[in-house]
């Protein structure tokens, strides 16, 4: 009888431990979460609070002159860069508070909206394109300058950039 | 002494196991709607797709579960995987989640050939019913569909038939900037402007027609009244149509009233 309550009472306690472990993992991490990375991350981009980084929608993050003006200003990489496929090009990264960009991930999908890659040069060439920007501002949380996650569409049709939203 | 301890470690295991049945309520065991909600509310946690999981595992057929687990992966740009999930919610429902998906593919992707098969779709399994995707009138999102093809003639008709179904005093006043803009990019500039005009009846709030209305005004030679309404489009920017998450098709920004209102040499 005192084996048993002993077993029960360390099987009900390991359940709870690791159920609460459970529990404290997944409310701490996010779909969407970029961690640093230190085999792509470049280290001079630092984020001013890695526990608070928002979403851009949640604290107005934007480009001066929206969407329509990154448009404008890449316009040359627009005119001569040509791809094999078509579908949608997604950049997400961090815009820290202080409006610099970094921790760059990359999803790819086709016309058919599944999963999809494109020719890895024009991958990094728009990506360093976006991070010679210099309209990004800041979101701002209670007052103050926060760190915000972003995404940047490039669509691709007919081997052409033709829209970025 | 004994018995003490005895009945401190009886209390403790009752106290640890009402907690992982509390916890197995919460995440299993309960009312799946009740269940569902709460995964809503805590979107885009890990926390919130594992009682998705735990849902879908219980029950298969149930689309809505699919649904909103879709929508951390769209709103965080994961779209393979989010329109994974909005697929089997339309298979599962048709009825329910097409609307949906079609507001999700205009809004989210420009994608506009695909967003109106899926407003077609929906309009055909809902005969002599006006459907509002997302709260917003079906034939509005067919037209915005169509404006972004640059097919403004089919636009212009589904415009013209949102302002339709709306009751008179009720209609979006972005119908008839929307028309207007439309009109003006197929060169008709009065046309566009008496557009613009009904859109500042409703609202006189609405800087999209102001600047539209400058443009229009600058294409037919009427300067002093591409200034007038240029300087109303910089003053009312702050009523601007914008969405927190997405650039709508026809957004506009100050830099570029300011930019204009610098071409028709104002200060």
């Amino acid at each position: 009888m005192k084996n048993k309550l002993n077993l029960l009472l360390l099987s009900s306690f390991l359940l709870a431990i690791i159920l609460v472990i459970w529990i404290y993992y997944q409310t701490t991490h996010r779909i969407g979460d970029i961690v640093f990375d230190e085999n792509i991350d470049n280290y001079d981009f630092i984020v001013c609070n890695e526990n608070r980084i928002k979403q851009y929608y949640s604290v107005g993050t934007n480009y001066q002159g929206g969407e329509k003006t990154i448009k404008k200003e890449l316009n040359e990489l627009i005119n001569y860069m040509s791809f094999n496929e078509s579908g949608i090009i997604t950049y997400r990264f961090v815009i820290n508070c202080k409006n610099k960009v970094g921790r760059f991930r990359v999803k790819m999908i086709d016309q058919d909206l599944k999963e999809n890659s494109f020719k890895s040069n024009n991958i990094k060439q728009i990506q360093e394109s976006i991070k010679n920007l210099n309209g990004w501002k800041a979101g701002k949380w209670k007052g103050e300058f926060v760190d915000s996650y972003y995404i940047l569409n490039f669509k691709i049709k007919n081997g052409k950039i033709t829209d970025i939203f | 002494m004994k018995n003490f301890i005895k009945i401190i470690k009886v209390i403790f295991t009752i106290l640890l196991f009402a907690f992982l049945i509390a916890i197995a309520y919460f995440i299993a065991l309960g009312p799946k709607e009740r269940r569902l909600e709460i995964a809503e509310n805590l979107q885009s946690l890990y926390f919130s797709q594992s009682m998705f999981d735990i849902l879908k595992l219980q029950n298969p057929d149930y689309s809505d579960a699919y649904f909103e687990q879709s929508v951390a992966f769209n709103k965080s740009g994961e779209y393979a995987k989010g329109f994974e999930l909005l697929d089997k919610a339309v298979e599962l429902d048709p009825k329910l989640h097409l609307g949906y998906r079609g507001w999700i593919k205009l809004r989210k992707l420009r994608d506009f050939d695909n967003a109106l098969s899926d407003f077609n779709t929906l309009d055909s399994l809902t005969p002599k019913f006006v459907d509002a995707p997302w709260g917003e009138d079906i034939d509005f999102l067919r037209g915005e569909c169509y404006f972004g093809k640059k097919d403004y003639q089919k636009a212009i008709e589904f415009f013209k038939q949102n302002i339709k179904n709306q009751k008179k005093g009720w209609v979006d006043i972005y119908s008839f900037v929307y028309l207007g803009l439309c009109e003006y990019e197929l060169g008709n500039y009065e046309k566009a402007i008496s557009e613009f005009q009904r859109a500042l009846n409703q609202s006189e709030f609405t800087p999209e027609s102001y600047y539209g209305m400058a443009r229009a005004y600058q294409k037919i030679g009427q300067v002093d009244n591409a200034k007038e309404n240029i300087l109303k489009a910089e003053s009312n920017i702050s009523y601007k149509r914008d969405d927190m998450y997405n650039e709508f098709l026809n957004e506009i920004y100050l830099s570029e009233i300011l930019d204009f209102k610098q071409s028709l040499n104002l200060k």
